[in-house]
């Protein structure tokens, strides 16, 4: 037994003194994550990350308008995983807190609850984690991965490696159902014939495919027969596996394919909801050479992420922040594409010369806006999306990933349905 | 298809054989001879260059396919000797600051030196290349293709079988053919079958077609039932190929179904078994005693916990810190604990689940003893507050999760002998589910013999029938129901054990067993240890059937629910009702 005999709670209560007592130079700017309930073990990091950002930029001296600058004050709210108080939150930060932009939500559902609240009252909100598209709102700007960011990019290397049949599989709500099914009409379109496109179609009455894919409740533990269905599948040695499984189901999920016998070599996973983050709780020994695709990935070796990574850790290493975990910390896509988000923010904001939510959007539209992140150069496209680089990696035993092909500057399509719908109708 | 026997009397002598691969290893095909025949290879010309690539796609060997690989891209060179003979080199990856690199000797592997032993450094414009043609090129890369298939591991080979058949270029045929006479594995020996089959399935000639069609047929390919599907819809093909095509689709779905069959009659007793273990232990503690114990599903993660300790005690070692919320005299006060690890590897490290097991029922058992001393024994004769006070203690031990593991999902890594699986007739069996199988058996094979046949399980029974009588005649109650309670708790830890190699390992594992284990000991009839066998089952396996049928294993679960709902309303006792006291 050793004892651990420390405080910080006095640093703590110091440093917050500290902030209130420079109030009149600072600029307050929500973080809205859930930091309790079932999503908190993902949320947190990134409100972790937007801590480290705004502690960065008021180091290097604040956000500069016109010849005065501005220190960030961070307000942190809990959305506590719990979607209507996530609108109630929103609310009180912009209608009490008076926030200048937040960042913020995690699930489509949270963002859904909120668009109304920002609408209402004006507000600014960066939303950076991969998306289901077919959203666009005049106070939302989308750092997150759009389907083409990450999903067709992910099916287009597949094709390259010959892969010939898809089984799409996912859990049941509105990011794996929408994402399916722009998938099953774009695998149409690349000429993938309707009886290679597995885990069975649902249509309305009018016989049309309103939802492709097998579909599985959170947290659901039995993948026996989908496993064997998918080993059937495979068979002729050409398949592969699109996977939106969300949160911890992946496991049983996982532990089932390698007990059937699917290697990467002939029937490869390519999984969407699993970044470095989520795989500090896999087995990764047991899923070495599946495949993921994100906007940023750690194992990137540009300057940019190097120099990223080393003040991240550094900042873990001093901050004095209640409740930031320090020990094995990785950092993944939405934990950048966050801190991206701020940055972009920034600049926005210093070349409008003004807080204001419609200045800052003009400029923000006017596409110029754009950032050398961590994941590569990040712009702001007038339809409130982003244009970033694209990446392909395969999982290694560590829990990181093997960069093996690059999308360079993929343009963020928020609508891809009705697209699609139009280029199959012409077929 | 096998005779059902077959499922319960393989499963034993499978693990033995997966024990047995894991100590095998296959040797390693790089010799001073391999390497004289490429040297003589790269050296010679023409015909006989031809024919000893083709010797040379016998080796299987890293090796060849790595220097082939290199000479194919213009990356071997000849480096002329002082005795005017070429020795030819490959020239190293590393590159110093002038862009010289060390050669190494294809004939050893060796370093080129000089006469006074220094190793000697190229740019690689200063060597001849050892050039290739187009014609040479094309033998080389067809030598790759061909070179695993000699390879001295057999999922090598078959991977470049399956690889090879699926080509649909008919110049392999030859190739594979020749690989059949020579090959030994059953596996192997099937899949070439399959390409070769596959492959002659483009032939232009119907006849050839046909062979193939019936080959494939007899086979019972999967794999091919597409191509069988299109060759059989297609207008253009010969009316007898055709036709011959159908009766092979006809065949293979025939199969296929009852490949589904038989699967989903495994899945069914895989999944009636893990509900099995997971409920045994409640048979205990609610079906014997009547304590409606709510914290069942965390004694079930206590025993998943355990092993994620025992694993980490034979690995690095394991610690941790708690730093309680509040502080005293401006003092935080915590408490933490630092176990050494043994650092095994090797066979010792996998054996460390045979040291999980009797571990998670003893700390299980423990925690049960400790609940049922703290809790439980004053309880028994109010249910309702047995109920809720379990409740609460189960809300307190999954915090206590969160503050030793943290919030995340633990790993547990499963020993390499409980990965894998075997199959029969394109039936997979995964190692993990069959290692479930013998040990529900095992479970309640000991369960029963407890309660039966040994003198605790006479007094166990005794109490639960009439405590008040049993007491009269001298029993020690209280001692009893500990011992149960622990019993039945311990049960649930071996539970956990097992669930930690299917499933995840987090402070909420517990919760997601609890109405399950529940459902199937109501279901069973409380009390009856043979009804929570026959609910288990039942349950299992109407749950994978209707889940086959169905397509979706939410509508399967939601039919099983139902079906349960009014079952209970017919019979509310269960499967088999037993009269006891502790139920009036």
């Amino acid at each position: 037994m050793n004892k651990y005999l420390y405080s910080f709670a006095g640093l703590a209560a110091g440093l917050s003194l500290a902030t209130s007592a420079m109030a009149d130079d600072t600029v307050k700017v929500g973080i809205l994550h859930s930091l309790s309930g079932t999503m908190a073990i993902s949320e947190t990091s990134l409100r972790d990350v937007l801590l480290y950002a705004f502690d960065e930029i008021n180091t290097a001296g604040g956000v500069k308008v016109g010849d005065k600058s501005y220190k960030i004050e961070p307000v942190v709210v809990d959305g506590a995983s719990n979607w209507p108080l996530f609108a109630e939150k929103a609310k009180q930060l912009l209608e009490e807190d008076k926030v200048a932009v937040t960042f913020g939500c995690w699930t489509s559902v949270s963002r859904k609850s909120v668009l109304p609240v920002f609408e209402k009252d004006n507000g600014l909100l960066f939303y950076p984690v991969q998306y289901e598209g077919e959203e666009l709102s005049k106070n939302i700007f989308y750092t997150a991965e759009a389907v083409n960011q990450q999903a067709t990019p992910a099916v287009d290397y597949l094709l390259a490696q010959g892969k010939k049949k898809f089984y799409l599989i996912g859990t049941d709500y509105v990011y794996p159902q929408t994402t399916d099914l722009i998938l099953y009409k774009y695998l149409l379109l690349h000429g993938v014939p309707i009886e290679n496109i597995g885990g069975g179609l649902r249509k309305d009455a009018d016989g049309k495919v309103i939802s492709a894919g097998k579909y599985v409740p959170f947290g659901h533990t039995d993948f026996q027969q989908i496993v064997a269905e998918i080993k059937q599948f495979a068979a002729s040695g050409d398949a592969c596996v699109i996977n939106t499984i969300n949160g911890d189901s992946n496991v049983p999920f996982f532990k089932e394919i390698v007990a059937a016998g699917l290697t990467p070599d002939d029937c490869p996973v390519v999984s969407f909801s699993l970044a470095e983050d989520e795989l500090r709780s896999m087995p990764t020994k047991d899923l070495v050479g599946e495949l993921g695709c994100w906007t940023y990935f750690m194992s990137l070796t540009t300057p940019e992420n190097t120099s990223f990574l080393k003040s991240w850790y550094d900042w873990l290493g001093t901050e004095t922040h209640p409740g930031v975990i320090k020990e094995k910390r990785v950092v993944d896509s939405p934990m950048v594409l966050s801190y991206d988000g701020v940055y972009l923010w920034k600049q926005a904001v210093e070349k409008a010369g003004s807080f204001d939510v419609d200045k800052v959007r003009a400029v923000l539209e006017s596409g110029d806006i754009s950032f050398a992140g961590p994941g590569g150069k990040i712009t702001i496209q007038p339809n409130h999306h982003a244009t970033k680089n694209v990446y392909i990696g395969e999982t290694k035993a560590n829990g990181q990933f093997k960069i093996v092909k690059t999308f360079d500057q993929v343009y963020g399509e928020p609508f891809m349905l009705k697209d699609l719908d139009a280029k199959l109708a012409k077929q | 298809m096998k005779p059902l026997l077959k499922f319960f009397v393989i499963p034993a002598g499978w693990l033995l054989l997966a024990l047995a691969a894991v100590a095998a290893e296959a040797p390693s095909g790089d010799t001073p001879a391999i390497r004289q025949q490429l040297v003589q290879t790269i050296l010679s010309s023409g015909a006989d260059q031809q024919k000893l690539l083709g010797g040379l796609s016998e080796t299987g060997s890293k090796l060849v396919g790595e220097v082939l690989l290199s000479w194919s891209r213009g990356g071997v060179y000849l480096y002329p000797a002082s005795d005017g003979s070429q020795v030819p080199v490959l020239l190293e990856d590393s590159q110093d600051a002038t862009g010289k690199a060390r050669a190494i000797r294809i004939s050893d592997g060796q370093f080129l030196k000089d006469n006074a032993g220094k190793e000697l450094r190229f740019g690689d414009s200063e060597l001849t290349t050892a050039d290739t043609d187009m014609r040479l090129r094309s033998t080389i890369r067809q030598t790759l293709d061909t070179l695993d298939l000699s390879s001295p591991d057999m999922d090598t080979r078959w991977s470049a079988v399956t690889k090879l058949g699926n080509s649909q270029k008919p110049m392999y045929v030859p190739i594979l053919q020749a690989r059949l006479a020579k090959e030994s594995d059953a596996t192997v020996k099937r899949a070439i079958q399959e390409g070769v089959a596959s492959l002659q399935l483009n032939d232009h000639d119907p006849a050839a077609q046909i062979t193939a069609i019936k080959q494939l047929q007899a086979l019972n390919s999967i794999g091919n039932l597409q191509t069988l599907q299109k060759l059989a819809a297609d207008q253009k093909s010969d009316p007898q190929v055709a036709k011959a095509a159908r009766q092979a689709v006809d065949s293979i779905q025939s199969h296929i179904w009852w490949v589904n069959f038989f699967g989903t009659l495994f899945r069914g007793l895989s999944l009636g078994s893990i509900l099995l273990v997971v409920a045994l232990g409640l048979a205990i503690t609610f079906g014997l005693m009547g304590v409606i114990n709510m914290a069942h599903g965390e004694m079930i993660a206590i025993g998943a916990y355990t092993s994620y300790v025992v694993q980490n005690l034979f690995g690095t070692g394991f610690a941790f810190s708690i730093n309680l919320p509040f502080s005293i005299l401006g003092k935080q006060l915590g408490f933490g604990l630092s176990l050494p690890g043994l650092n095994a590897t090797g066979w010792f490290y996998q054996s460390y689940f045979l040291f999980v097991l009797p571990m998670s029922f003893l700390t299980a058992a423990l925690a049960g003893l400790v609940l049922e001393r703290a809790v439980i024994q004053f309880l028994y004769r109010r249910p309702l507050e047995s109920l809720l006070a379990t409740w609460g203690v189960s809300l307190v031990m999954q915090q206590l999760f969160r503050m030793v593991f943290g919030a995340n999902n633990v790993q547990v890594n499963s020993p390499t002998w409980l990965l894998g699986h075997c199959s029969l007739n394109d039936i997979s069996f995964g190692y993990n589910r069959l290692f479930v199988i013998g040990f529900a058996i095992l479970i309640v094979l000991g369960t029963w013999l407890l309660l039966t046949k040994t003198p605790l399980g006479l007094l166990i029974r005794a109490v639960m029938q009439n405590r008040s009588m049993a007491s009269c005649m001298g029993v020690r109650t209280t001692r009893v129901n500990m011992m149960t309670f622990a019993f039945g708790s311990g049960l649930a830890g071996l539970a956990g054990a097992f669930l930690s190699q299917i499933g995840n390992v987090g402070p909420s594992l517990g919760q997601s067993y609890i109405v399950d284990s529940f459902m199937t000991v109501v279901v069973g009839g409380m009390g009856s240890i043979i009804g929570t066998v026959y609910s288990a089952l039942g349950i299992g396996i109407s749950d994978q059937v209707l889940q086959q049928l169905l397509g979706s294993p939410v509508l399967g679960k939601i039919i099983v629910l139902t079906c349960i709902i009014f079952f209970l309303q017919w019979k509310p006792g269960g499967l088999f009702p037993v009269r006891g006291r502790s139920l009036d």
